[in-house]
């Protein structure tokens, strides 16, 4: 077991205002991490924090990272929307290897395979969280950071990522969620982060 | 490293978003069009006036260029994080997109200056095409390196501080464009030269660093 994040005193926020002070935090890998917290917790400032995405103020923090893969699916899209959803897929796994059925297996699976020469602009919400979990599983990252994952995503959606973080913790992956109130995703949370806890 | 799937990226983008060739390029040409009646009506405006001119306008139009399409840094860290690439992988390749994107567009400007104003530098074609090609590139250098590494992504702010930088980069091409000899041509490449490998490097450490 290696440790893929740890801080003592961590603190985080944006200018001078701070969001998250003096947490103290161990995310081990392979291990599932539940981040809960009410609106301003900081919840979403501290997924990014863990998955490099992070742009505000660390205070002079002392943070450990592991060399592993990280990949963050935000509540904003990252996907690019001037391209078509294989395009998109071309693009960020375009540092991978990938077996020629895998893509479309997995369009199937997502239930995007229809769409997968449209513009991602024209998708909903939903679609392109799923667009979003597809790379994701494609690429499989020894971390996966998922903010609000019960975002936009319908009962079929929530299933589909259910089976994914399945899947990743039998394959002794990492995966962290942040939401409000436990999501219930996980067969097993090895770490829950309470962020009203003060 | 050259990476093929940013730049090819970075040309579906511009193609599906294509403000620069299909909106900046008419509106500066309906200026160069304009341009002789703005100036008092004259029928014979002094050559070198024109040259002048035609600075001012590759200076408009490679602003209009820089300020199409600002990025947003958060936007961008979660994008490169996303692909799984550094900043600077990253920088090399956006720069060499945006060149190959704006180059063409910059010697079809100059060519439709000489058409609708029927003038030409006092120089050869070689020397506005190298001094285009410097002036570009530096421009696109400084623009991407203030739109990724610092917070002044509104078009306004950047607008603000971009100007006066390529004022400073013009500088050196207008001798060239008003005609001098050609060992001072060379000179003033090396110049330009020398002056783009050290905002190449400055920038490179800069966002390394």
């Amino acid at each position: 077991m290696t440790i893929l994040f740890e801080s003592e005193e961590l603190t985080l926020g944006y200018a001078n205002q701070i969001v998250i002070s003096k947490l103290s935090l161990c995310v081990n890998h392979p291990s599932n991490v539940e981040i809960i917290g009410n609106n301003g917790s900081g919840k979403s400032t501290l997924i990014s924090c863990i998955s490099g995405n992070f742009t505000g103020n660390s205070f002079n923090s002392i943070i450990k990272k592991s060399e592993n893969s990280v990949l963050e699916i935000g509540s904003s899209r990252t996907v690019i929307e001037s391209l078509t959803l294989l395009e998109n897929i071309m693009y960020f796994t375009n540092s991978i290897k990938l077996q020629e059925n895998s893509i479309d297996d997995l369009l199937t699976t997502y239930q995007l395979n229809e769409f997968k020469n449209d513009y991602v602009r024209n998708f909903s919400s939903g679609m392109v969280r799923r667009a979003e979990l597809l790379i994701a599983e494609l690429k499989s990252p020894d971390l996966l950071c998922i903010d609000e994952p019960n975002l936009f995503l319908d009962s079929n959606g929530l299933d589909l990522l259910s089976n994914l973080l399945r899947r990743r913790t039998n394959s002794k992956k990492t995966n962290i969620l942040s939401s409000q109130m436990n999501t219930d995703l996980f067969d097993e949370v090895n770490l829950e982060v309470n962020l009203n806890v003060k | 490293m050259l990476n093929k799937n940013i730049i090819l990226k970075e040309f579906k983008v511009e193609l599906r978003n294509n403000t620069s060739l299909f909106l900046i390029t008419p509106t500066m040409s309906v200026l160069v069009i304009l341009f002789p009646i703005l100036a008092e009506n004259r029928f014979q405006v002094d050559e070198d006036i024109f040259n002048i001119v035609r600075l001012l306008f590759l200076i408009i139009f490679i602003t209009l260029f820089s300020i199409r399409r600002p990025l947003n840094e958060n936007v961008l860290i979660r994008e490169i994080n996303f692909v799984g690439i550094n900043k600077k992988t990253y920088f090399d390749n956006k720069s060499i997109s945006e060149l190959i994107i704006l180059y063409p567009q910059v010697i079809l400007f100059m060519v439709l200056f000489t058409i609708f104003t029927n003038t030409f530098i006092n120089s050869s074609v070689p020397v506005l095409l190298l001094s285009s090609l410097f002036f570009s590139f530096n421009s696109i250098l400084t623009n991407i390196y203030f739109q990724i590494s610092t917070a002044f992504n509104s078009r306004f702010v950047q607008l603000i501080i971009i100007v006066p930088i390529y004022i400073g980069l013009s500088i050196l091409i207008a001798p060239l464009w008003l005609g001098l000899y050609q060992e001072m041509i060379n000179i003033y490449y090396m110049i330009y030269l020398g002056i783009s490998l050290l905002i190449y490097s400055f920038i490179s450490y800069m966002i390394q660093k």
